[in-house]
């Protein structure tokens, strides 16, 4: 177990590491989200709607956009110079490689929306502060799925020459259970609602962080295979 | 090449003849048998291609699921083939449901589309699908599609019921079952109605398996003429 842990902290160490080098990732999903709230907000009237109203869907829209920029090139990357290769030739388990791709993917993300929610608080005028735990656990659970099943999905995508078309179109219909929950949750949040009002939406969002996650260690053996 | 199209040259007789009269049955059935709906009118009719359409695309889907764990645990070209063939009979069917749904609900809810539970999730079902067939058309034939397209295939049928429950608490409009109600089954509706959707989804059914039969025929021919190609060039 200890050793299966080592295995999983060295695959996210290299993650880490790639991305203080090369320094891409980061920068262009941040940007990437801070234009696409930009753009919704210059479609949508903000003088008509409420700013808390869209303000959920937009953030949760910039996020998806934004992790599937991320996920694209999680893969993409390990497929330059066969480093996908090398990973599979280390003596471990396929499970371990996608928990250190999976967790390396969250991290990225949960960095990214750090940096995003203040963005987000100036843009819309939103509250924040006053009920940033509950906000931040439903942000974490949407977010753990959504690597959970990205990083399924972009291994296997990662193979098929057009990756950059198939990833979100697999992506995005798979998603829509974490997309309305954690709009609903979000808006509900923002509105001064407790977490506990909402419990069947929390159970929703964690029913599907399990059984990605267990569908993937399942299936994973099958996608990294040559 | 002969005796290998005689050998799947079988169209099944049988199967198609039942299917044929099953069919013939159905539309007696709703169009001359069946009394005029007293609120709805004559468009109430497409509810038994409505409801039956909707029924093959879950079953076909479902299909698509069971196929594509039996191919990852036992890796034998066959399941492969079904799971392909039921799915794209589960779009064409699902598709089906997404064309009639809007042309009776024009004239009964009086707009093509509301973002009902129901219409949601056959939509996005659609779109997972629609995605799987993608994913197959994109790859290369062999075994790695096979897996990939497995893969999308039970995570696919996995997601359902979490896009059930999404969509239902996100909002619902549709009538409530009428077929298979609390009370049991068939007690929401008139007898002849139930007759006539008890015969609609029996024909609808049988053209299901007899899609099937003639969709695995084609793979299965495609893969002989792959095998005598691959001989004859290395025969030389």
């Amino acid at each position: 177990m200890n050793q299966y842990l080592s295995q999983v902290k060295a695959i996210i160490w290299k993650d880490f590491v790639t991305e203080l080098k090369t320094r891409e990732l980061f920068s262009s999903m941040f940007v990437f989200a801070v234009l696409v709230m930009l753009i919704f907000i210059f479609s949508i009237n903000l003088s008509i709607v409420s700013a808390s109203q869209v303000g959920p869907g937009v953030l949760w829209v910039a996020i998806l956009f934004a992790g599937t920029l991320g996920l694209n090139r999680s893969f993409a990357l390990e497929k330059e110079n066969g480093c996908l290769q090398g990973l599979m030739l280390a003596p471990v388990d396929r499970s371990a490689i996608f928990f250190g791709k999976m967790l390396s993917n969250l991290a990225f993300l949960l960095i990214m929306e750090a940096f995003l929610l203040p963005v987000f608080m100036i843009f819309f005028n939103v509250d924040i502060g006053s009920h940033l735990a509950p906000l931040l656990a439903v942000i974490f659970m949407g977010t753990l799925g959504f690597s959970a099943l990205g990083t399924l999905l972009s291994s296997l995508s990662s193979n098929l020459k057009t990756r950059e078309i198939m990833l979100p179109i697999l992506l995005y219909p798979l998603m829509v259970p974490i997309a309305i929950g954690s709009v609903q949750l979000t808006g509900q949040i923002l509105d001064g609602k407790s977490l506990t009002d909402m419990m069947n939406w929390v159970g929703l969002i964690l029913c599907f962080d399990i059984i990605f996650i267990s569908a993937s260690i399942m299936t994973i053996d099958h996608i990294l295979e040559e | 090449m002969s005796d290998a199209s005689q050998e799947t040259d079988n169209p099944g007789y049988g199967l198609m003849g039942l299917t044929a009269a099953a069919v013939l049955a159905a539309l007696g059935a709703i169009f001359i048998y069946v009394p005029t709906e007293r609120t709805e009118g004559v468009v109430q009719r497409i509810m038994y291609f409505h409801v039956p359409s909707a029924w093959i695309a879950f079953f076909a889907f479902f299909i698509v699921f069971l196929c594509s764990i039996l191919y990852l645990w036992k890796k034998e070209r066959e399941w492969d083939i079904y799971a392909h063939a039921s799915a794209e009979i589960g779009i064409v069917f699902c598709s089906l449901v997404l064309i009639t749904g809007p042309l009776w609900a024009k004239p009964i809810w009086g707009v093509w589309w509301v973002w009902d539970a129901r219409l949601t999730s056959t939509l996005v079902l659609w779109l997972i699908y629609v995605a799987y067939l993608m994913l197959r058309a994109q790859s290369e034939p062999g075994s790695t599609r096979a897996k990939y397209a497995a893969v999308i295939g039970i995570v696919g049928f996995l997601d359902i019921p979490l896009i059930h429950f999404s969509v239902l608490w996100w909002r619902t409009f549709h009538p409530d079952p009428k077929f298979i109600t609390t009370q049991g089954i068939g007690t929401g509706n008139e007898t002849s109605m139930n007759i006539t959707l008890m015969v609609a989804l029996a024909a609808f059914t049988l053209l299901y398996f007899l899609l099937m039969s003639l969709r695995v025929r084609l793979e299965r021919m495609k893969d002989e003429i792959d095998r005598i190609r691959k001989e004859r060039l290395y025969s030389h």
